[in-house]
């Protein structure tokens, strides 16, 4: 008979506490509740918009809440942490090859950077013109 | 009692096992094949090998060259039809391998790239950067993946063959994980269980390389072959023994002493290569032997550099620049970081001679059949001729799949023509196996295993190392009997059955001291100097007229082997002086002259 | 002058006679070279014969003494006691692993995953030896040799929750190993192993945590193999999606 017994550990619900680098993770994959959260405040307000000007007048007072802003805060730190995460992580799944040479991982993540500022720009652009 | 049946058993499941499994299954999909290791297959020590495989590619090289270099480089003690064989074969099977997946290092054209290696006059050591062991193997384990008729017994431990009725019938396993036994009953069985390098206390070789198929053959009449010539690495890592591949010597490293002087050329490998050029066959491409006896020279003479883990000498790449270290020996890099903290790209690695490979080993034919019908042997494990009293660098993993292939086909052959005996005597064999290892497990001894193995280890290095004398020898046999007089009454606290590892070390430290045993006293009694056995005590030359002969060891329970001797297959190339460096291509002129 | 002495803990399980793993402590001489190897050998030929561990090639190329230390997993022959001394270091057995005994694992799941991504070359057509070998440039071989250095020590599985939480997940190894086949410019079989890349246990079970990449002692980087086939396996979603059968 078999004397074999082989022993199954349990992965205890709080893992991603043990380990800086788990913790780090779920808070990039954390940071989306937040950004999801935001994203339905700017469509409630699209939404009021089109309820005419009192609706939006009052959208807008919401917003100046001292929770409201704290919560836009927090809705920034996690935006930028999600962004800066993310594009550390974006040469993983570029296949870039130059002369039969993958490309480094540096020029990938700065050319997000490069993209992000330029889209940045042109949106400010955009706002300030109306 | 679990009694399984197989067409073909294969005992060991490293570059040889593995090619032989895949050469039955291609051939003869309808046998069955056994594949049983102690580990899974691909920690197998294969994997360690770094500098390449040999096989002819350049138009500038031919056969008639890889046989000349290899049967001077075995100091003529190689059989030349196996050398023939081999030669013939070497670039079909790395060709074989690079079709199943093999990375090896290309040219820019796409083609094959080959490297230069000690003691062969052209290049043609086919390399994966500096992992080519590494690549060989898990090409040769992916690929035997692909057929149905292999079965693999991974973390099964051979605990002895079955022989009887003049042939080999099968194999007794241990299921280390179950820890119960398993019975393989075998219409013919391969040995493919590579070295004994763990008989030394300072090797290149990984924990499980510990002679167990030799000693298996050995302990059921097959003789061990040539077990004096075991050849010392010029260049492993002081301490750890960690092998820095001869490819860095390919590449263009240098060896200096403590005065920073390129040594070698005092031993008869000059005149001095400029740094930054290799010649082959010149100064650090000489052959291993020379190196590591070269080295023991220098140490004499005071000219070794002392380090708190021993005396070294410097092996420099640093002229080779940092592009073409991490190109093609990047492995070297990162090992040299990590176990003796130097860059080679900044410092010069300490280096120092250490046991890597046994010559010797089960006796074969050319075809890898032993004496005992239906057994074979391959790889490190067998004796078939190939190395002599040195083996040159990269010819071993070639040998691997060469042989392996031939083994594969010859066994498949005998299975065929063979049927299985009746299972009551496989039965009864197997249970007085069975019988034993359990009297081994109970046993209440109180000998500490891991002191006689550091005394083993020592006594080898001693008496059996690089130069060698009739009185340090003798010490060694007589140091060795008393400690297989102790390994009789062995501790061994741990009775489980679920991995127990203490109980897998005990019978490996069985197979050591038979495979030491046969060692030293195939050397005591081979009183010349050749190729990786050297004496300084009055037997300095080479003795063709007595001693062109290959050694035998026969197992003798209870007593010391018996030593025997066979005749040297010599077809073409008649014994003469091994010289290297400049001497070298003064023979070969003056060969010139005499049929010019 | 007195020796300097580290503390060990090692996860103790021997499954003829403990129901649950427990730590036991172990005190040995502190050397500045030792690796946690050559102290789990000394503790074994010293001090406790009964302790069980995998290894052999002590080179970090052989993938045997994969195990967790100090809750990382590590190659036990690639680190050194001083890069912990002076504190206390604990040994366990490779996490999301099933313990055999001590610090060996059961290693069969694993052993399954690699073999079920067909790890080996199939070729669009059978080419004899005699034609020599297949062209490749260096080029070509660089799009695929990083993913062939794996030596299958386990550690990105022990490292990779995905796997943890569901034991289907094919995994970082596997499907590195994949990636190694589909990328060889001799090999014609990717669209048969894209079946694996695409199922629901492939490439799909992974969330980018990206400490299978961060873990793996041969830069093997699986993370990246497994994000570039979420490329792959949705561009064939896509085209699959506007095929007319």
């Amino acid at each position: 008979m078999s004397k074999r017994k082989p022993y199954e550990r349990e992965l205890p619900t709080d893992w991603w506490l043990k380990h800086a680098f788990y913790t780090k993770y779920m808070i990039r994959e954390g940071s989306s509740i937040l950004i999801t959260l935001y994203s339905l405040i700017l469509a409630w307000g699209v939404f009021r918009l089109s309820q005419g000007p009192e609706a939006w007048q009052a959208w807008l007072d919401c917003l100046t809440h001292p929770l409201s802003i704290l919560l836009h805060l927090a809705v920034l730190v996690l935006a930028l942490y999600h962004t800066i995460t993310w594009f550390s992580l974006a040469p993983k799944a570029a296949d870039l090859w130059i002369k039969g040479k993958k490309l480094e991982d540096k020029p990938i993540v700065i050319g997000h950077y490069v993209a992000l500022a330029i889209t940045t720009i042109v949106a400010l652009i955009i706002v300030a013109a109306y | 009692m679990e009694i399984i049946k197989t067409d073909v058993a294969i005992i060991g499941a490293g570059g040889g096992g593995l090619r032989a499994a895949i050469a039955v299954a291609e051939s003869h999909p309808d046998l069955e094949v056994a594949l049983i290791s102690k580990v899974y297959p691909m920690r197998s020590h294969t994997v360690a090998a770094e500098g390449g495989a040999a096989g002819v590619v350049q138009d500038h090289d031919s056969l008639e060259n890889h046989f000349n270099d290899t049967v001077s480089g075995g100091d003529w003690l190689c059989d030349q039809n196996t050398v023939q064989y081999f030669v013939e074969n070497a670039t079909r099977q790395l060709t074989q391998l690079e079709h199943w997946g093999c990375p090896w290092s290309r040219k820019e054209d796409g083609k094959i790239n080959v490297r230069a290696f000690g003691g062969m006059k052209i290049e043609r050591t086919w390399f994966a950067a500096d992992k080519s062991g590494f690549h060989m193997l898990h090409t040769l384990f992916q690929t035997s993946i692909k057929y149905p008729s292999i079965r693999r017994f991974d973390e099964h431990f051979c605990l002895d063959l079955l022989s009887f009725d003049g042939k080999v019938q099968g194999a007794v396993l241990l299921d280390i994980a179950e820890g119960t036994t398993k019975v393989i009953q075998a219409k013919t069985v391969i040995m493919a269980t590579g070295g004994a390098g763990r008989v030394y206390s300072y090797n290149t070789n990984g924990g499980i390389v510990t002679g167990d198929g030799m000693s298996m053959c050995y302990r059921h009449g097959v003789p061990l072959r040539d077990m004096e010539f075991v050849q010392y690495h010029p260049t492993g890592l002081p301490g750890c023994g960690i092998l820095m591949t001869e490819g860095c010597r390919g590449e263009g490293g240098i060896l200096v002493n403590k005065d920073g002087y390129r040594y070698l050329q005092d031993y008869g490998l000059g005149p001095e290569v400029p740094v930054g050029q290799t010649k082959n066959k010149y100064m650090e491409l000489g052959p291993r032997d020379r190196l590591s006896q070269c080295f023991w020279q220098e140490q004499q003479k005071g000219n070794t550099i002392e380090t708190k883990r021993g005396d070294v000498v410097h092996l420099d790449l640093r002229h080779l620049g940092e592009e073409k270290i991490n190109e093609r020996l990047p492995f070297i890099r990162e090992l040299s970081k990590a176990y003796v903290g130097v860059d080679p790209v900044n410092e010069p690695i300490p280096v120092r001679p250490t046991v890597h490979y046994t010559m010797g080993g089960i006796e074969t034919d050319a075809n890898t059949a032993t004496r005992l019908p239906g057994l074979y042997a391959v790889g490190e494990c067998a004796s078939n001729g190939l190395h002599g009293a040195n083996r040159l660098g990269s010819n071993s993993l070639t040998e691997l799949v060469v042989f392996g292939e031939t083994a594969g086909q010859q066994a498949a052959q005998f299975a065929i023509d063979t049927k299985h005996v009746a299972v009551a005597k496989v039965r009864q064999a197997a249970q007085e196996v069975m019988d034993r290892t359990h009297a081994l497990l109970h046993s209440e001894g109180t000998e500490s295993m891991s002191a006689i193995r550091k005394e083993m280890g020592d006594t080898m290095e001693q008496g059996v190392g690089i130069y060698r004398t009739e009185a340090s020898m003798q010490q060694t046999i007589d140091k060795l009997a008393e400690l297989k007089q102790r390994y009789q009454n062995i501790a061994i606290k741990d009775k489980s059955s679920v991995f127990n590892t203490e109980f897998l070390y005990a019978i490996e430290l069985g197979y050591l001291l038979d495979t030491a045993e046969a060692m030293a006293h195939s050397a005591i009694l081979r009183k010349e100097s050749r190729g990786s056995h050297q004496r300084i005590d009055g037997f300095e030359k080479r003795d063709d007229e007595n001693y062109l002969k290959h050694s035998l060891a026969f197992y003798q329970a209870g007593n010391a082997p018996q030593i025997d001797y066979s005749e040297v297959v010599i077809t073409t190339s008649q014994p003469a002086e091994r010289v290297y460096g400049a001497a070298a291509e003064a023979k070969t002129d003056d060969a010139e002259v005499k049929h010019g | 002058m007195a020796e300097t002495l580290i503390d060990i803990d090692i996860l103790r399980y021997r499954p003829e006679e403990d129901d649950a793993p427990h730590l036991q402590t172990y005190q040995i001489p502190f050397d500045d070279e030792m690796s946690i190897l050559e102290a789990l050998q000394y503790i074994k030929d010293e001090l406790d014969s009964t302790v069980s561990f995998r290894w052999s090639c002590r080179m970090a190329i052989c993938g045997s003494c994969g195990m967790m230390v100090n809750g990382e997993p590590k190659l036990g022959c690639k680190v050194f006691l001083r890069d912990y001394f002076p504190n206390k270091i604990t040994l366990e057995p490779l996490a999301n692993f099933p313990i055999e005994r001590d610090l060996v694992v059961v290693m069969d799941d694993f052993i399954e995953k690699l073999e079920s991504i067909k790890p080996y070359i199939i070729p669009a057509q059978e080419k004899s030896i005699d034609d020599g070998e297949y062209i490749q440039t260096p080029e070509q071989m660089a799009k695929y040799k990083q993913f062939s250095m794996c030596i299958n020590c386990g550690l990105c599985y022990a490292a990779c929750p995905q796997y943890a939480l569901n034991k289907e997940f094919t995994g970082p190894a596997a499907l590195s190993l994949l990636a190694r086949y589909n990328r060889d410019s001799r090999d014609a079989g990717g669209a048969e192993r894209m079946k694996i890349v695409n199922a629901e246990e492939g490439v799909w079970g992974c969330t980018f945590v990206g400490y299978c990449s961060k873990v793996c002692p041969k830069g093997v980087d699986p993370a990246a193999a497994i994000q570039l086939f979420k490329v792959e396996s949705a561009k064939d979603y896509l085209i699959a999606m506007f095929k007319p059968d």
